[in-house]
């Protein structure tokens, strides 16, 4: 416990002085800032470009289209930046030997691992957080007449889904040795879960589905009720694979 | 018993076997050099001692108690600085040092009057610097302060001078001097003359198996030849020295480099003065005709060839 306390201190001092927190938070700003923004002008944009000969009735843009904008970016443009942003979380430690020094002091291996996770999750949650409250207060600015449904929930499950994305990269992380390891086995568990997704059955179980299944939920087109099962098995899965990363790890030759 | 004790270890990778039944004791209070080839084994040996890696077989004990891979408590008794040693370079020394005493569970004083009394060791004491603007030299002095952090009672170095600059050699040899009488240390090494300046114990790591060990007076004893060196003025001396019938016997053998032949007799009854028959009878005047005292690169070269 004192030896997690101590390396989650130092793995947020890392975030911070080497710019990774910084990054995150701009690019989710970013997002947060542009997806109302964008949602308000695409429409006016389109317009003025078309020209006389071709008219298009476009519909009036809503908050609707807003927290289109926000699901999409986040969950693709988001968690990409996310999951390259960390995919060195252990390879560049071990690579360069700073862990070693740790590991032989004392330092247990379960709580490098877990304090590692901890801070993930740390920095994901608080950039989603920003990117959620920048575009929740410029929508509503934007288009004061918009309600939608059930907006808390949708991204409580794109957050659970960065979660479990982060114990993919951990998992990944402590069975390669590369940071580029790292990354194709965590994008290659993206792509099963897509593939996967094809079967209309599997599509309550796969956690992939707490990432498309947004604007169903947004739009009230999917129930609520329908996602309790993936959240379950999201939790399940995440902490299988952490518990499966801190026994791996533990066995690593370093 | 000694403090560290490492019996018949095997490690292997893939097809190449590093150890094969390897041997060592270290007594305590003693500056121990560990020597060998590169890609002997030394770092791995190390790394099987501090948890690191896993041997195939054999048995580790430090302090008398058993070394098992992964998480080992043994580490608390063994400071370790490896070859390399890398922080985070974002830190300063005192932060570093502070986060490496949370982690080895020391109080707050305790990490900070420690801290400055083993930074001032090192000579890094009103280094303000981040780690990331830090000379090779500079980290290799952090790496002992860290390593000496936790008042270990084994202190492993690994290669700790094989990178550094004569100066910064001298540095690391004369604070490793300094800590020997609280500390028992170990480093390995593959330069013979920092070994002679300060280890008082060796041992030779080669072919996966302990070559050669103990303290360097006896090594040196032990391995005492009636050994003569000669330096020509001329290559065709050297050779026309070198190739005299008489000195083709089994129990003399000669080997030449340049003008300088190597002689060691065998055969105790044989001195000096029968090779200073055989140049006087050949009419040559070396520049220079001496006894060979061993020295720890001969003893090493034998036992390595």
């Amino acid at each position: 416990m004192r030896n997690y306390s101590a390396f989650l201190k130092k793995e947020v001092l890392e975030y911070t002085k080497t710019y990774k927190l910084l990054i995150m938070l701009m690019v989710f700003a970013v997002f947060g800032i542009t997806n109302p923004l964008m949602a308000k002008l695409l429409p006016e944009i389109l317009r003025k470009l078309m020209t006389d000969g071709n008219i298009m009735t476009l519909p009036e843009a809503t908050a609707y289209d807003a927290w289109t904008q926000f699901f999409k970016n986040a969950t693709q443009m988001g968690l990409i930046v996310m999951v390259i942003l960390f995919s060195g979380v252990l390879s560049s430690e071990l690579s360069k030997g700073t862990l070693i020094n740790m590991l032989t002091k004392g330092l247990s291996r379960t709580a490098v691992i877990l304090s590692k996770y901890t801070c993930m999750v740390l920095v994901w949650t608080i950039s989603i957080a920003l990117c959620f409250a920048l575009t929740y207060g410029y929508t509503v600015y934007l288009f004061p007449a918009g309600e939608t449904a059930n907006l808390i929930f949708s991204t409580f499950c794109l957050w659970l889904f960065g979660v479990f994305l982060l114990v993919v990269l951990l998992l990944s992380a402590t069975l390669t040795k590369s940071n580029y390891g790292c990354l194709l086995i965590t994008g290659a568990a993206a792509v099963v879960c897509m593939l996967v997704n094809i079967i209309p059955a599997a599509h309550r179980y796969n956690p992939i589905s707490l990432a498309t299944d947004n604007l169903g939920l947004i739009s009230n087109s999917i129930a609520v009720s329908s996602l309790y099962c993936t959240i379950l098995i999201s939790c399940l899965l995440s902490l299988l694979f952490v518990f499966l990363s801190v026994l791996i790890f533990r066995k690593k030759q370093l | 018993m000694g403090i560290l004790e490492v019996n018949q270890l095997f490690k292997r990778f893939g097809n190449h076997e590093v150890l094969s039944g390897f041997d060592m004791d270290v007594p305590e209070h003693s500056i121990f050099g560990f020597v060998g080839q590169n890609g002997a084994g030394k770092t791995t040996t190390m790394k099987i001692v501090l948890g690191l890696l896993k041997p195939d077989s054999g048995r580790v004990t430090v302090c008398g108690e058993k070394v098992t891979y992964g998480e080992t408590k043994t580490n608390r008794n063994i400071g370790f600085l490896p070859d390399v040693p890398e922080f985070y370079g974002y830190m300063r020394p005192m932060e570093y040092l502070k986060l490496c005493g949370e982690i080895t569970g020391l109080t707050k004083a305790k990490t900070k009057s420690k801290s400055e009394e083993l930074l001032s060791l090192v000579g890094l004491k009103d280094e303000k610097k981040k780690i990331s603007g830090f000379s090779r030299g500079m980290k290799q002095r952090l790496g002992i302060a860290q390593a000496l952090l936790n008042e270990p009672k084994l202190l492993i170095c690994d290669e700790p001078t094989s990178a550094l600059d004569p100066i910064g050699r001298k540095e690391i040899l004369d604070i490793l001097l300094a800590v020997k009488g609280k500390t028992t240390v170990v480093f390995s090494t593959h330069i013979l003359s920092d070994v002679e300046r300060v280890c008082d114990r060796i041992a030779v790591l080669h072919k996966g198996k302990l070559a050669l060990h103990g303290t360097l007076s006896e090594i040196k004893e032990r391995h005492r030849h009636n050994g003569l060196v000669l330096e020509f003025g001329s290559a065709e001396e050297a050779s026309l020295f070198e190739n005299t019938e008489e000195l083709k016997q089994p129990s003399i053998s000669l080997s030449r480099d340049g003008n300088t032949v190597t002689a060691l007799l065998t055969n105790h009854d044989m001195g000096g003065h029968f090779l200073l028959g055989v140049l006087s009878q050949k009419r040559i005047v070396p520049l220079k005709f001496a006894v060979m005292e061993p020295t720890l690169e001969s003893l090493f070269m034998e036992v390595v060839q």
